[in-house]
C-alpha cells in the first residue's frame, strides 16, 4: 500500500515536472541566427529571446587583418553541427570555411571560384553546393561548385549563367535553384546528377533567337528589356529582370525569384516551367525566404530599407516593415515560422543590424547592432 | 476502425523507417589497383539487411585526387593518370543518405631512364663532380624519390660519395653505372690530369664593413702560366669574428663574391683539386647605427589608420594625406610643415568603408583615393581637387570596370593607374580630372593570378601580383614600346612563397646595379578571436637584381624577426620600411647588395609607434613609411600619421653622445 501511495505520488510529481518543463518551453523560446558583416570580416552569433535580440558571439573570420576579405554565404549544415561560410574577396579566388556550431572555430576549409556567396548543403546528397557570383569579373558565365563537406573537397563546377547568385535546395535535397543575377536567368541543377537540368530566362528571352534586324524598335519599352550591349569581343547582356535570389516553396511546387530589377517576385511553376505570376513589390527585391510552413514569402528590399512580407494564399503583401538601416539585405526565417531575421547592411561606417520581424504581425519586434554590413545569414536553432 | 488505421500508418512509418535504418552501401571492391592509363568501372550497390539490392538509388562517386585519378560523376568509371593512393567516395543520395569509399592504388609505371645530367667536358683529376640524377618512368612522370644505385668501373679513378656525388682521383677512364629496376645507364668518363698548377686568388678589397661586397677574381694556370678558362673553381670561407660572443657568418656565392655578416677576419678559399689559394680579408663593423627621435604624430584612434602620401602643396607647405581601414569612408588631409605639430586640415568622406590607398599628382593638385566596400558596390576611385588641401573638394568619382573595388592606386603623368577587384589594373587618363576615362589595362593571362599594387617609376610600372611575382611593364618609359594605353610587359620575378605584395626599384649609381625591392604580405599566427589585440605578421623584403632584365637573381633579403614587412620607400640610398608589428626600420643599402642586409648591420635605426591611446592601445602596426626634406612620415593602423627625424651621420670615431 505504502508503495503504491509512493509510487501514485511519483507519478504525479513526474507530471507535474513535465508540465512546468513544457511551460517553461513555450514561453522562454529562444533563437539563434549567424550573421556576416562583409565589412568587418566577422560572423556574428545572435539570439533572440522572444523580446530582445543580442550578440551571443562575434567571431572574426578570415586569416588577413589588413585586408577585407568578405563574408558572404553563410549556412548550417542539416544535423546543426556546422556552418559553412563562404569568403569572396581571395587572390583572387575565395575560400569555402567550415566551423563547428559548438565551438565556432574552423575544422576545414577549400578553395572555391571567383566571389563565392550563397550556399547550401543537401539533405539528400551530403553535398554543399555554392555559387561562384563572380561579381566583378567580365560578364561571362560562372559556376557552381560542388563541394564534399566531409572532406572539404571541391569534386565539380557546374557552369551556370553570368553572375550566379540567390541559390537554395528544394526541401527535399534533389534539385538546386539559382539565378544569373546578370543573364537573368533561373537555373534548376539536379543535386544527385550534378548537372543543369533547366534553365529558364526570366526576361522572357528566347534562346537562340535570331538578330532583330529589320525590326521597327522604336515602340519597344526597353526599361522592360535586358540589354545587349554590343562589344567587339562578345554581346554584354544586362538582365532587366536582374534575378537575385530564388528560393523553392517547400510543398507547392513554385520557385519564387527576388527581380531586383524589376521590382517584383517571379513565381514560376516547376511542372510548367514558366512564370505563373509577379508579386510587385518595394524597390530593389534582393533576398527572400519562404517559411516552413508555407504560408508567408518574404523578401528584402533593398532599395528601400524595407522587408515585405508576402501571403502566399491570398497573394497579398501585408504592411510593409521599415527596416533600422537602409541596404537591407538578407532573410531567414525560424524554424517555427513565427520570425524573419533581416540583416541590413547600412552605408559607410554606420554598423550592420539585425532585424527581428514578427511575421504574422508584420511588425519589427527587435534589433540589435552588429559589424559592418550585415549580409549573409542563416537561422540555426530553437531551444 | 480509426484507431486500427492510426495504428497501421504508425506501423508502416515504423517499418519504413526501420527499412531505411537497414539499408547500407557496398561497393564490389574496397581495394581496387589501376595500371597508368587504364579505366576501370567501379561499382557500388544499396542493400537491405538481407542484402537484396535496392533498386533506382542513384550514385555519385568522386575522387579525391581527381589530377591523379578521374572519375565520371554518376557512371562510376574510373581512369587512372597518375601512380599513388587515392580514394574514391561514393555517396548515394536520398533517405537514407548513404557513404562508402574504395581505395585505389594506381601502380607506378616502371623505370624507363635515368639520366646524368651535363657532364663537363673536361673533367680533371682531384675535383669533385655532382651529379644531377633525373629518373623518369614509362608514364613519363619523373620519380625523384627513387634511389639510383651507383657503381664505378674503376674506384681508384672515380669513387662514389653520397647524394650521388663523383670523386674524380686521378687520370684514367671509368664507367659510371646507374641502376633502378633493371633499368641500367651508363657514363664514360674520360679523367685528364689537372693542368692546374696554382690559382692567383685576388680580392678587389682587403678591409671593407660588414655587408659590404669582397669580390674575388681567380685565376687557374697551368704549370706554365697559361690561364684554365674552365677549371671548376669553389670557392669557401672560414672566419673568425671580433666579437667574442658573434659567431663568424656570411655569404660566399659560386661566382667568388663574399660579404661577412659580422665583423672580422675572413679568409676566402679558392680551391680546384689540390690547386688552392686563399686571401685574407676583414670586415668592419658597418657603424651605421644612428639615432632616430620620435617628432609628432596626428591621432586617429577611433577607426583604422591605412595608407599615406606627403606632398609639397602648391603653397610651397608640406601637406599628407591618410587612409582609413574598415571604418566609414573618409581620407584625412593634414598640414605637416611643421613635423612636430601635424594639424588635421580637412577631410574627405565617401561612400566606402575603406580608403585603403591615397596618392597625389606630381603638381601637388590632385589626389586620388580608392574605395572598398561602398554601400552600392560600385566601388573605383573618388579623385580630388588638393590644390588647397584646406578645401578638399571632390572633382569626381569612376568606378567603370572598377566596381570589386581599388586596393591599391598610383598616379603617374596624368594617368592614374588602378587595381581593379585584384585581378589586373587600368591606365586612366586624368588630363581632365572631371571626365577620366580608361585608356589601357595590364593583366596577366597564368592559371589564377592576382595583383595586389602597383608602382610607376620612370614610365615603368612595377606590380606586385603575389605568385607571379613582380612584373615590370613598359608604361612609357620606351624600353619596349609600351605607353598608358599599351602596356608592354618585359621583365618578371617571382619567388616561392607566393607573397609578393609590394615592389620598390632602386638603382646604385656607384655599382650601375639596378635592383627592384620586394615585400612579402603573411600573416601566418591567425587574427585575434576578439579582434582587439596587437597583431603580428611575417613576410620579408626580397632584393631582385634586376641589372639583367632578361636574368633577374634574388641577391639579398632584409628581415625583421618575428615582424612582417608592408609598404616601403627607397631615398638616397636609404630604404625606409613599415614592418607592421616592428614599426619602421631604416636601411642602408648603399653599394652592392649580397645575403642578410639586417645581419650585416645594415640597419639605421628603428622606431615603433606605441600609443597607449590607440584604437587598440600599444599595438603598433605600421602601414607605410615616407621620407619628406628631411623627416620620416609614417602611418599606423592603430594610431594614426606620425613624423621622426633621423640624427646626423655621426663621423668615425666620434661617440653618439657627443654628436648631439
Amino acid at each position: 500500500m505504502t508503495q503504491f501511495i509512493l509510487k501514485r505520488n511519483l507519478n504525479k510529481s513526474l507530471l507535474l515536472l513535465l508540465c512546468i518543463t513544457f511551460s517553461f518551453a513555450a514561453s522562454a523560446q529562444d533563437y539563434y541566427v549567424y550573421v556576416t558583416a562583409e565589412s568587418e570580416d566577422e560572423v556574428a552569433l545572435i539570439k533572440f529571446d522572444g523580446k530582445k535580440a543580442t550578440i551571443e558571439k562575434t567571431i572574426q573570420v578570415g586569416i588577413w587583418p589588413a585586408e577585407i576579405e568578405g563574408p558572404h554565404g553563410i549556412n548550417i549544415s542539416p544535423d546543426g553541427k556546422y556552418w559553412y561560410l563562404s569568403l569572396a574577396h581571395g587572390i583572387p579566388y575565395g575560400t569555402l570555411y567550415k566551423y563547428s556550431t559548438e565551438t565556432n572555430e574552423v575544422v576545414g576549409s577549400v578553395k572555391l571560384g571567383l566571389f563565392p556567396a550563397s550556399l547550401q548543403v543537401s539533405k539528400a546528397t551530403g553535398l554543399l553546393y555554392c555559387v561562384n557570383f563572380d561579381l566583378h569579373g567580365d560578364m561571362v558565365p560562372s559556376t557552381v561548385s560542388v563541394v564534399d563537406p566531409e572532406e572539404m573537397i571541391e569534386i565539380d563546377r557546374i557552369e551556370t549563367g553570368v553572375m550566379p547568385h540567390g541559390s537554395r535546395i528544394s526541401a527535399d535535397g534533389m534539385y538546386h535553384y539559382s539565378v544569373g543575377m546578370m543573364s537573368g536567368e533561373l537555373f534548376e541543377i539536379s543535386t544527385t546528377k550534378m548537372k543543369v537540368t533547366r534553365k529558364l530566362n526570366l526576361d522572357g528571352k528566347m534562346e537562340e533567337k535570331p538578330a532583330m534586324g529589320g525590326m521597327d524598335h522604336s515602340k519597344m519599352d526597353h526599361s522592360k528589356m535586358g540589354h545587349a550591349m554590343m562589344t567587339e569581343a562578345a554581346p554584354m547582356y544586362h538582365s532587366a529582370v536582374k534575378p537575385t535570389w530564388a528560393i523553392p516553396h517547400p510543398t507547392n511546387g513554385k520557385v519564387y525569384v527576388a527581380g531586383n530589377g524589376s521590382d517584383e517576385i517571379l513565381e514560376v511553376d516547376l511542372e510548367k516551367w514558366e512564370i505563373t505570376n509577379r508579386f510587385k513589390t518595394g524597390k530593389a527585391p534582393y533576398n527572400c525566404d519562404v517559411s516552413p510552413d508555407g504560408k508567408y514569402l518574404v523578401a528584402t528590399y533593398k532599395g528601400s530599407g524595407e522587408t515585405g512580407i508576402w501571403d502566399l494564399e491570398k497573394g497579398e503583401e501585408l504592411p510593409r516593415v521599415k527596416n533600422t538601416r537602409k541596404v537591407t539585405h538578407g532573410v531567414s526565417i525560424s524554424s517555427d515560422s513565427k520570425y524573419a531575421f533581416i540583416s541590413v547592411e547600412g552605408i559607410g561606417g554606420e554598423p550592420g543590424t539585425l532585424d527581428v520581424i514578427d511575421i504574422q504581425k508584420a511588425k519589427k519586434v527587435a534589433s540589435v547592432d552588429m559589424g559592418k554590413q550585415a549580409g549573409g545569414i542563416i537561422f540555426w536553432k530553437m531551444e | 476502425m480509426k484507431k486500427f488505421l492510426i495504428f497501421v500508418f504508425v506501423l508502416s512509418l515504423s517499418v519504413g523507417l526501420l527499412q531505411g535504418q537497414d539499408l547500407s552501401l557496398k561497393v564490389k571492391s574496397e581495394k581496387v589497383s589501376m595500371k597508368i592509363g587504364q579505366t576501370v568501372q567501379l561499382e557500388a550497390t544499396v542493400v537491405d539487411a538481407a542484402g537484396k539490392k535496392i533498386a533506382d538509388r542513384d550514385y555519385i562517386f568522386y575522387s579525391t585526387n581527381s589530377s591523379a585519378l578521374s572519375v565520371v560523376d554518376s557512371t562510376g568509371v574510373a581512369t587512372a593518370m597518375r601512380h599513388g593512393e587515392y580514394d574514391v567516395i561514393v555517396i548515394s543520395p536520398g533517405a537514407p543518405q548513404l557513404r562508402s569509399n574504395i581505395t585505389v592504388t594506381v601502380q607506378a609505371a616502371a623505370i624507363a631512364k635515368v639520366d646524368f645530367g651535363v657532364i663537363p667536358k673536361n673533367i680533371y683529376a682531384g675535383i669533385n663532380l655532382p651529379l644531377k640524377l633525373t629518373v623518369t618512368d614509362k608514364a613519363g612522370f619523373e620519380r625523384p624519390e627513387r634511389i639510383v644505385e651507383l657503381t664505378s668501373s674503376n674506384e681508384d679513378v672515380v669513387a662514389i660519395a653520397p647524394f650521388d656525388k663523383l670523386i674524380i682521383k686521378e687520370k684514367g677512364k671509368a664507367k659510371i653505372t646507374a641502376k633502378i629496376d633493371g633499368v641500367t645507364e651508363t657514363l664514360d668518363i674520360n679523367v685528364i690530369d689537372n693542368p692546374i698548377a696554382k690559382i692567383l686568388l685576388k680580392s678587389d678589397m682587403v678591409e671593407g664593413r660588414s655587408g659590404d661586397v669582397f669580390t674575388l677574381t681567380a685565376l687557374a694556370v697551368d704549370k706554365n702560366g697559361n690561364e684554365i678558362k674552365d677549371a671548376p673553381i669553389n670557392y669557401s670561407f672560414t672566419g673568425e669574428s671580433f666579437d667574442v660572443s658573434a659567431a663568424p657568418s656570411g655569404i660566399i656565392t659560386k661566382e667568388g663574391k663574399f660579404a661577412a655578416d659580422a665583423p672580422g677576419l675572413y679568409v676566402l678559399n679558392a680551391t680546384c683539386g689540390s690547386a688552392a689559394a686563399s686571401v685574407t680579408v676583414q670586415a668592419n663593423s658597418r657603424n651605421i647605427s644612428r639615432k632616430i627621435d620620435l617628432v609628432g604624430q596626428g591621432s586617429v584612434n577611433n577607426k583604422h589608420t591605412s595608407d599615406l602620401w606627403v606632398w609639397e602643396g602648391v603653397d610651397g607647405k608640406d601637406y599628407a594625406v591618410t587612409g582609413t581601414w574598415g571604418a566609414d569612408g573618409t581620407a584625412y588631409f593634414w598640414d605637416v610643415t611643421d613635423p612636430a605639430g601635424i594639424e588635421l586640415i580637412d577631410s574627405v568622406k565617401v561612400d566606402a568603408r575603406t580608403v585603403n590607398d591615397v596618392k597625389v599628382s606630381e603638381d601637388g593638385r590632385v589626389a586620388v583615393i580608392s574605395r572598398e566596400g561602398a554601400s552600392n558596390r560600385k566601388n573605383g576611385l573618388v579623385i580630388i581637387d588638393v590644390s588647397n588641401p584646406r578645401d578638399a573638394k571632390v572633382i569626381s568619382e569612376f568606378s567603370e570596370n572598377l566596381t570589386g573595388g581599388v586596393h591599391n592606386v598610383f598616379i603617374y603623368k596624368n594617368h592614374v593607374y588602378a587595381l581593379s577587384a585584384g585581378r589586373k589594373y587600368y591606365s586612366i587618363n586624368i588630363e581632365d580630372p572631371a571626365n577620366p576615362r580608361i585608356v589601357g589595362e595590364f593583366e596577366l593571362d597564368t592559371p589564377g593570378h592576382s595583383i595586389h599594387d602597383v608602382w610607376i617609376h620612370d614610365g615603368i610600372a612595377y606590380s606586385s601580383n603575389w605568385s607571379d611575382g613582380v612584373q615590370l611593364v613598359d608604361v612609357g618609359n620606351g624600353i619596349a614600346g609600351g605607353t598608358p594605353a599599351n602596356p608592354v610587359q618585359f621583365a618578371s620575378y617571382a619567388y616561392p612563397s607566393g607573397s609578393n605584395h609590394a615592389a620598390f626599384p632602386y638603382k646604385d649609381e656607384k655599382t650601375g646595379k639596378f635592383y627592384v625591392i620586394l615585400g612579402d604580405e603573411e600573416f601566418p599566427y591567425g587574427l585575434d578571436p576578439d579582434g582587439r589585440k596587437p597583431g603580428r605578421a611575417a613576410g620579408f623584403l626580397h632584393v631582385i637584381d634586376f641589372t639583367d632584365l632578361k636574368n633577374p637573381k634574388e641577391v639579398a633579403w632584409f628581415q625583421v624577426p618575428f615582424a612582417g614587412s608592408h609598404n616601403f620607400w627607397i631615398e638616397d640610398d636609404i630604404l625606409y620600411a613599415a614592418f607592421y608589428n616592428g614599426g619602421v626600420r631604416v636601411v642602408d643599402i648603399s653599394g652592392e647588395l649580397l645575403g642578410d642586409l639586417n645581419r650585416q648591420g645594415r640597419e639605421i635605426a628603428w622606431i615603433v609607434p606605441e600609443d597607449p591611446d590607440g584604437y587598440v592601445a600599444n599595438a603598433p602596426f605600421t602601414w607605410g613609411a615616407q621620407p619628406h626634406k628631411g623627416h620620416i612620415f609614417y602611418s599606423d593602423w592603430n594610431s594614426g600619421l606620425w613624423s621622426a627625424k633621423l640624427a646626423p651621420v655621426v663621423p668615425n670615431n666620434t661617440k653618439l653622445e657627443e654628436a648631439k
